[in-house]
């Protein structure tokens, strides 16, 4: 009988410093067949641990296509664990388990929203990588941060726009910042939002109902708008309770909803 | 078989290296205990206060000791024979095995459990502990996973017990027993049917579970957010609350420990908390919905069977005396 709860072995590979708060690490797994055998679809999260300081869930951030040589996840000093795993080196290990939960749908096509919110620009940057060339695939991304220094991934931005229109905010007026300024919303005031477009929004819980409302407005499905949400999650498996939505478990059935299954859950958003 | 074959039985298994656990009466109250010798076994068939539930989903349990980055799961299971499970404690073993199907520390503890079962259902001091209607009936045994279990003789006078066998391992058990001894083999093998009657879900459950979405507008939940101190007595004696936490737990010496699997309570407020404080079950009258809507409508959702098994043990211990059933009565007539 497989045991879900055995984790596995995974070696730091490289370390870049996002932001003041933010490191990206490179990871590969110890054995070489679990590396080759290791498939994630963007949206899905390992649980990531150091013996003694237990686990936490993080998205998996690179591009898929390279799960069989490496995986990345992006960490921000919160806690014990994280503060821990800032200070670990290249060649230090760490415990992985999953991938869990189900992603984001696979056969999106056409007008694609991605809609980030801080860190929730992590769990989003799979697809970003994926699809650069795929023609199907019209993408917009709006993506928003606290001040000039937060943003994550700036030093890829450049590239994203080959295939994707990126629309910055900042929360704050920031020094040399020529961009928008004002919450993510404010970007629907300056680009219009198709109404067949399929949205997926990451980010803070606070940030969805309000651009739920904008999504809303700009007329789109409710089957079209797709939440990610961030729940704590012990087991991974839809059996310690802690991530139940309603009936169901962000850990199993999510992180990935639609809002069309999320509106009548009382306290899902 | 009668008692005195019974207490034989008894000291067959433990013979056999089985560790035997069941109620006995310790000052006046029924416990689950490890018993030595079969007479301190008690079946006037009263309700113990804890139900079997640590000898299946324990307390505290290790998953993996680790050294470095070296993960052993400890799957060790050590024989045990539970014996005057209620038929409410088995009612919880069957969700048990279904919420840990895919579980191997669950499961290997599970081949390693003669499960005996008991038919009295408990004669209540106070009937107000009385959760809903679901009398003993005929038919439950093909409805619960047991290996044996000691059913009430058609007499009443008899104080024989009528033994049923619900599984090859009880039949097997028996068969070496009577064997052995020269018992003379009585039995009658009763062939699980699923934990569902032929009729279809509990009514009962459904009318609770269709109203408990709705009730979240009426005042229930803000009166028992008044009441309730969040003491969690209730989700440790409630024989289906199975939440748990993963802990690591670090040993003096260096680079080792332990990840372990605990008991968790979902009215501690830090049960639905993430990193940055955020809280998705905000206050009490939250986490008191969360504890109804998980036994009234998730698990009648995930397995169509209600997460309650009716005990009253919830009520017994509630230091602010809210009380189950009337609680259901109120979401039952809102």
């Amino acid at each position: 009988m497989k045991n879900s709860y055995q984790p596995k072995i995974a070696v730091i590979k490289k370390i870049k410093i996002q932001t003041p708060e933010v490191k990206l690490f490179t990871l590969q797994f110890k054995n070489k067949e679990d590396q080759k055998n290791f498939e994630f679809i963007p949206g899905q999260f390992i649980e990531v641990g150091l013996p003694s300081f237990s686990e936490a869930p993080f998205a998996v951030c690179s591009n898929p296509n390279d799960s069989d040589k490496n995986f990345q996840i992006c960490v921000r000093i919160a806690g014990q664990l994280t503060k821990k795993i800032h200070q670990l080196k290249i060649n230090d290990q760490l415990t992985v388990r999953g991938p869990f939960g189900n992603g984001f749908p696979n056969n999106l096509t056409g007008n694609i929203l991605l809609i980030g919110g801080g860190l929730g620009l992590v769990p989003l940057r799979p697809l970003i990588l994926a699809n650069q060339n795929n023609r199907n695939f019209k993408m917009q991304i709006f993506y928003g941060a606290c001040e000039a220094k937060d943003l994550l991934f700036q030093n890829e931005y450049k590239i994203w726009q080959k295939s994707a229109n990126l629309a910055l905010t900042l929360d704050k007026q920031c020094p040399n910042w020529k961009g928008n300024v004002g919450l993510i919303t404010t970007l629907f005031d300056k680009i219009k939002v198709d109404s067949s477009a399929i949205a997926i929004l990451c980010g803070p819980p606070v940030m969805y109902k309000f651009v739920i409302q904008k999504l809303k407005q700009a007329g789109l499905d409710d089957a079209n708008i797709f939440l990610s949400l961030e729940r704590r999650m012990h087991c991974g498996i839809g059996v310690c309770q802690h991530c139940s939505v309603g009936s169901k478990y962000a850990c199993k059935h999510g992180p990935i909803f639609s809002y069309q299954e999320l509106k009548n859950i009382p306290g899902a958003l | 078989m009668d008692k005195k074959q019974l207490q034989k039985f008894i000291q067959w298994l433990q013979e056999k290296n089985y560790i035997v656990i069941g109620p006995t009466k310790e000052d006046g109250q029924i416990l689950i205990k490890t018993i030595s010798e079969s007479s301190q076994l008690d079946f006037s068939g009263q309700l113990p206060l804890y139900s079997f539930k640590k000898y299946l989903v324990p307390s505290r349990e290790i998953l993996f000791k680790y050294k470095k980055d070296d993960f052993k799961a400890d799957l060790t299971a050590f024989k045990q024979a539970l014996i005057g499970v209620s038929i409410f404690d088995l009612k919880a073993i069957l969700l048990y095995n279904q919420v840990f199907e895919k579980d191997p520390y669950y499961q290997a503890r599970l081949n390693n459990t003669l499960i005996i079962g008991q038919s009295q259902i408990p004669q209540f001091q106070n009937l107000s502990f009385k959760v809903w209607e679901d009398k003993y009936e005929e038919d439950i045994l093909e409805h619960l996973q047991f290996d044996i279990f000691l059913g009430q003789a058609k007499e009443k006078k008899s104080s024989e017990f009528k033994i049923f066998t619900g599984s090859k391992k009880g039949q097997q058990i028996l068969n070496d027993f009577a064997k052995q001894s020269g018992w003379k083999s009585d039995f009658e093998h009763v062939e699980y049917a699923g934990p569902i009657k032929e009729e279809g879900a509990n009514p009962e459950m459904m009318k609770i579970k269709e109203k408990m979405p709705g009730s979240l507008e009426t005042d229930i939940w803000q009166n028992l957010d008044q009441r309730c101190i969040e003491c969690g007595k209730c989700t440790i004696v409630c024989p289906t609350c199975f939440c748990f936490s993963l802990t690591d737990q670090p040993c003096l010496n260096k680079d080792e420990g332990m990840r372990k699997r605990c008991w968790d309570s979902c009215f501690y407020s830090e049960f639905s908390e993430i990193t940055g404080g955020h809280k998705f079950l905000k206050n009490t009258a939250e986490r008191i919905y969360n504890w109804y809507y998980h036994k009234f409508v998730r698990i009648p959702d995930e397995y169509n069977f209600p997460g309650c098994v009716g005990c009253g043990r919830c009520s017994m211990v509630c230091p602010a005396g809210i009380k189950i059933h009337e609680v259901l009565e109120s979401i039952k007539t809102k």
